[in-house]
Order: C-alpha cells, then sequence, then structure tokens
C-alpha cells in the first residue's frame, strides 16, 4: 500500500471544512502534527470532536485535505491503512456490557487485526495491565466503575501501540493516582507516536503537552508550546481584593481575593488598591484567548 | 528435609537417573530451597514459554458453543469469535422474534387466513435483525469498533451472516409447524423475499445508515402488500406464489451481482 502523498507529518490537515447541514463545525483548520502530545483546547461546540472524528476516519472532510500517516481517508483502501495504524478514545466510550473486560479488549484487537491468537492474547494482558485492570479481566463490564470503564477504553485506544493515538476527554472519571499514571503511559507512548488529547482539563495539558492546538468557533486561534499561551497572558492576569466589576473574567479564591484577567483589547483596566499583578497559569491564558467574558463567580 | 542436593544428585536427577524414592525427596526439596534448585540447568526459554502458555490458558475468554461450532466447521478463530459474539448483542431482538413468530404461528393455527400473518411477516424478521445489525445509535460500542480496520463491509456482512442464520433458522423452524393444510410451497415460500429485502437493505447501506437501509425496504415490503390488498384483480398472496418467486429469484440475484460488485470496487 503506498501512501497517496509523501507528508512527514503523522496528521496533515489543510483548509479542512467539516459543515452538518448549515452549521459550520471546522472551518478551515490547518495543522502538521508529529511525534509527541498535542493538546487540543476549545469550549464546547469549538470543533475537537469533529476535528479527532475527521481524522479517526470516522468523519468525511466537507473540504480541504487530510492526511494521516500519509494516507487519505477518503479512499477506502487507504483508510484501513489508517485504522491499522490507529487508536481512538471517544468521549464517554460505550461498551457491551455484557463482556468481560478481557472479552471486550480481545474483540477489539480482532477488529483491530492484532495477530494470532497467543500474540493479541499477549497485547490484550499487556494492555490491561498498563491500565491497572488485570486483576479484573474476568468481571462484566456491567460490574466495572465508570473509572474503570475509562481506564478500559485507554487499553482499547492503546492497543497494538499506534502510530497515532487520539483521545477526546480521556481523563474524565479517572482519579488523581490514575490520572497520573495515565500521564505516564501517554509520555511513553509519545517518544514514537503521535497524541492528539482534547480536554478540558488544563492541567494534563500543563503536564504532557509539548503542543497546544486552541479552537474556537472551527478555527484554530493558537498554535504553540504552551509557554508561548502563557506568554501571551503576561500582564493580564491580576488579583485583586474586590470584583473588579461587570465586563472581566474574574473569580473568588480561596483567601477571599479575586483573580482577574483582563483581555489585551485595551477596553479594560483594572484600578484600586489591593490590585497586584500575578504570574499566569495556563488556564489563565486559554481563558483568555477563548475571551470568556462572564463573570465566573 | 535438612539436606541438600549435592552436585552428583542433582545431575542424577536431571538426567532421569534417580529412584523414586530419591526424585521425590528432590522435587520436595527445591521447591523450598533456591540454591538447590540452581544446581539443575534450565531452559529459561522453554519455562518462559510455558508459564506465558499456562497463563494465556488461565486469562483467555472460555470459548462458548457457537464459537466452538465455527471453529470446529473451519471458520478462521478471528471470524468465529467476531460471528459468535454478535447474537449476544441482539438478544433482545432475538426474543422478539420468536415472540413474533410464535404470534404468527398462533394465528395460522387458530384464524381463518391466519397463516398469511406468518406469510407477510417472516420476510421481515431477518430485515429488522440486519437493521439492528451495525451502525451509530443501535450498535453502543459503535464509537470505538467503527475506526478499526474491520469496520465498513467487513464487520457489516459478517454481522448480517451472524444475524441471518439464527433469524433464518427460526423462521425455517416455525414455517414447519405451520397447519398441515397449507400448501407444501409455503414453508419456504417467505425465504426468497427475506433474503431479497436484506441483500436490498446491504445496497442500500452504500448510500444510508444500515436503519435506514432496512426501513426503505421494509416500507417497500408494506407498499407492496398495501398495493395488492387494494387492487381489485390482485392478491398480497400473489407476492408469495410460487410464479412470484421466480421474480424474488431473479432480483435476488441482481442484488447480489451489485453487492459482490461493490465489495470488488471498494
Amino acid at each position: 500500500m503506498s501512501p497517496t502523498t509523501t507528508v512527514t507529518a503523522s496528521v496533515h490537515v489543510r483548509g479542512l471544512v467539516r459543515r452538518y447541514g448549515t452549521r459550520t463545525a471546522l472551518d478551515g483548520v490547518d495543522l502538521d502534527l508529529g511525534p509527541g502530545v498535542t493538546g487540543l483546547l476549545g469550549r464546547n461546540g469549538a470543533g475537537k470532536t469533529t476535528l479527532l472524528r475527521c481524522l479517526n476516519t470516522d468523519l468525511e472532510a466537507t473540504g480541504g485535505e487530510v492526511r494521516v500517516l500519509g494516507c487519505a481517508p477518503e479512499r477506502a483502501a487507504e483508510r484501513t491503512e489508517i485504522r491499522r495504524r490507529l487508536g481512538y478514545l471517544p468521549q464517554n466510550p460505550e461498551f457491551y456490557p455484557h463482556f468481560t473486560a478481557f472479552g471486550l479488549l480481545d474483540y477489539m484487537a480482532v477488529l483491530k487485526e492484532l495477530g494470532g491468537r497467543r500474540a493479541r492474547h499477549d497485547e490484550v494482558r499487556r494492555g490491561l495491565e498498563r491500565v491497572g485492570l488485570l486483576d479484573r479481566r474476568h468481571s462484566r463490564i456491567r460490574r466495572l466503575s465508570g473509572g474503570m470503564r475509562q481506564r478500559l477504553g485507554l487499553a482499547a485506544a492503546m492497543l497494538g501501540d499506534p502510530e497515532v493515538l487520539l483521545l477526546d476527554e480521556p481523563t474524565i472519571g479517572l482519579d488523581p493516582e490514575q490520572r497520573i499514571r495515565f500521564r505516564g503511559l501517554v509520555s511513553e507512548l509519545a517518544v514514537r507516536s503521535t497524541v492528539v488529547l482534547s480536554t478540558h482539563q488544563i492541567e494534563d495539558v500543563a503536564a504532557l503537552c509539548q503542543r497546544v492546538v486552541c479552537l474556537d468557533a472551527g478555527r484554530v486561534v493558537f498554535d504553540g508550546t504552551p509557554g508561548e499561551l502563557v506568554d501571551r497572558a503576561r500582564g493580564h492576569v491580576w488579583e485583586h481584593r474586590g470584583h473588579p466589576g461587570e465586563g472581566y473574567t474574574a473569580w473568588r479564591l480561596a483567601d477571599g481575593r479575586y483573580r482577574v484577567l483582563t483581555p489585551a483589547d485595551g477596553a479594560h483596566t483594572v484600578s484600586g488598591p489591593g490590585l497586584e499583578p500575578v504570574e499566569p497559569t495556563l488556564e489563565d491564558a486559554y481563558l483568555l484567548l477563548t475571551g470568556v467574558e462572564q463573570d465566573v463567580r | 528435609m535438612n539436606w541438600h542436593l549435592t552436585p552428583a544428585q542433582a545431575h542424577e536427577y536431571a538426567h532421569h537417573r534417580s529412584d523414586d524414592v530419591t526424585a521425590m525427596s528432590v522435587e520436595a526439596h527445591i521447591t523450598r530451597c533456591a540454591p538447590c534448585r540452581d544446581l539443575l540447568p534450565a531452559d529459561e526459554a522453554w519455562l518462559a514459554r510455558s508459564w506465558a502458555d499456562l497463563r494465556d490458558v488461565v486469562d483467555r475468554p472460555r470459548r462458548g458453543p457457537v464459537e466452538a461450532l465455527l471453529s470446529s466447521l473451519g471458520v478462521g478463530e478471528g471470524t468465529a469469535k467476531l460471528l459468535a459474539a454478535t447474537p449476544g448483542l441482539y438478544r433482545a431482538w432475538l426474543l422478539a422474534t420468536v415472540v413474533v413468530l410464535a404470534a404468527a404461528l398462533l394465528a395460522a393455527h387458530h384464524l381463518p387466513l391466519g397463516s398469511l400473518m406468518f406469510g407477510f411477516t417472516a420476510p421481515v424478521v431477518p430485515l429488522v435483525g440486519v437493521a439492528l445489525a451495525y451502525g451509530r445509535g443501535v450498535d453502543p460500542a459503535h464509537t470505538l469498533t467503527s475506526v478499526t480496520p474491520l469496520a465498513g463491509q467487513r464487520l457489516l456482512f459478517l454481522r448480517t451472516c451472524a444475524v441471518l442464520v439464527p433469524a433464518l433458522a427460526l423462521c425455517t423452524a416455525a414455517s414447519l409447524m405451520l397447519p398441515s393444510s397449507h400448501a407444501p410451497w409455503a414453508s419456504a415460500f417467505w425465504l426468497l423475499p427475506a433474503l431479497t429485502l436484506v441483500a436490498g437493505s446491504l445496497v442500500l447501506s452504500r448510500w444510508l445508515h444500515m436503519g435506514a437501509a432496512s426501513a426503505v425496504m421494509g416500507l417497500l415490503w408494506l407498499l407492496a402488500l398495501g398495493a395488492l390488498v387494494t387492487s381489485s384483480d390482485a392478491t398480497p398472496l400473489q407476492l408469495l406464489a410460487p410464479q412470484a418467486q421466480v421474480w424474488w429469484a431473479g432480483a435476488l440475484a441482481t442484488l447480489l451481482v451489485a453487492i459482490l460488485w461493490r465489495v470488488r470496487t471498494a
């Protein structure tokens, strides 16, 4: 199988447009992604899941060009090739409740064409072990907790060490210990694979991602490193002893002070006693970027 | 046991030259004594393989009767697993099929012209199963399975087979229980229409969701029945008559060619 074009990036997207009827979910997205973890940030409805579904071959693009591992998802043979080399964890994955954890992964491994029975079972066992579910391998899925099911979904996505791993809200339902374990797993895989992590968990992005892509209304509004995103917020984050008034993004802290974000449009200034500039976090930068104007008290 | 193996004893044991009593003593001792165990030659690769084999025997899911039967018939291990797993996904449909066919049989035995109910229901039963076999909204794990290499036509056809076999078996069993006064050809009159409707839905699934494709075919069946009911010079029975079977066979052959063409050009 020869890929359609010679593209060095694992994921290559140019002018990607995806419409649902009259609604435009993606509006001219350009991306080139290589090995490492890329965080995909954006509000609900920004187009993150649609972008992942265009990359995972589930949705056809309305316009533009998508190449994953050099293959074009619109061509059947190349689509199958992408699927062989790709892992995907959907948001809120659902399973067959009467399957056991081992049985489900084995079933997924058959669908992923992962070798003969023994090799497949070894891979299933490895998958269960790395998400900490080996001791629950014979449990029916209906008896697993939400967090366990999420980990099972992760194990399914990681079967066969895919070259491209697309994760949609992967840490929902994970406890802190599992979240740290997940970060370790993803970091390990990202040494040689391209991982795209769509999430609202900014701390996961800060801990894992070498690159951040922010989407807003179907467009890429930022593409750079987490450090570059934070730099953009420098000089726009404050702490204030009282609420600054309407029109600011501000929230009350544990000590009773308010954290205040002032957009870079120059129209907002904070003044008064008790005001002090503070070092921005990635979350501050993200909120400023997406232009959250509402009072989050 | 408070002794330890001498190199000579270890050598004798390793070469199966120890007497039975000594061999049993050695075996009991080396389970607890690592230094003596180390005196025995070991094939590490063989040990690793054996442990892996043992682990696999313990861990692997138990094969159900359907999977075992398919494997014994020569179906590939992976394909057998996919086929056997599928009916488990549609237990509610299987149960509903049994209920509908039982109702049709009751009607056939106790109502005048009751056999017609079976005749017009049986072709739709497999169609409903196929509609529930694949696609978003009917398969709970579709978001996971739809982006695997086997997804798409291959999985759709596999699941269609997995649904068709029990559906056709149940319909055949029910048809054999129809009243004996029924025409001899009646036991199989539903088969070609059923297969044609399923083949039609598979062809339409190229453009439509599987559920919608099956709904279109089901609607066409109902429209044909309705047209014949309201017609003054025809009856719905003509849909199932021996002469109509020729037309059903022709339509089925055409649709199968279309499916094969689709598979080859995909």
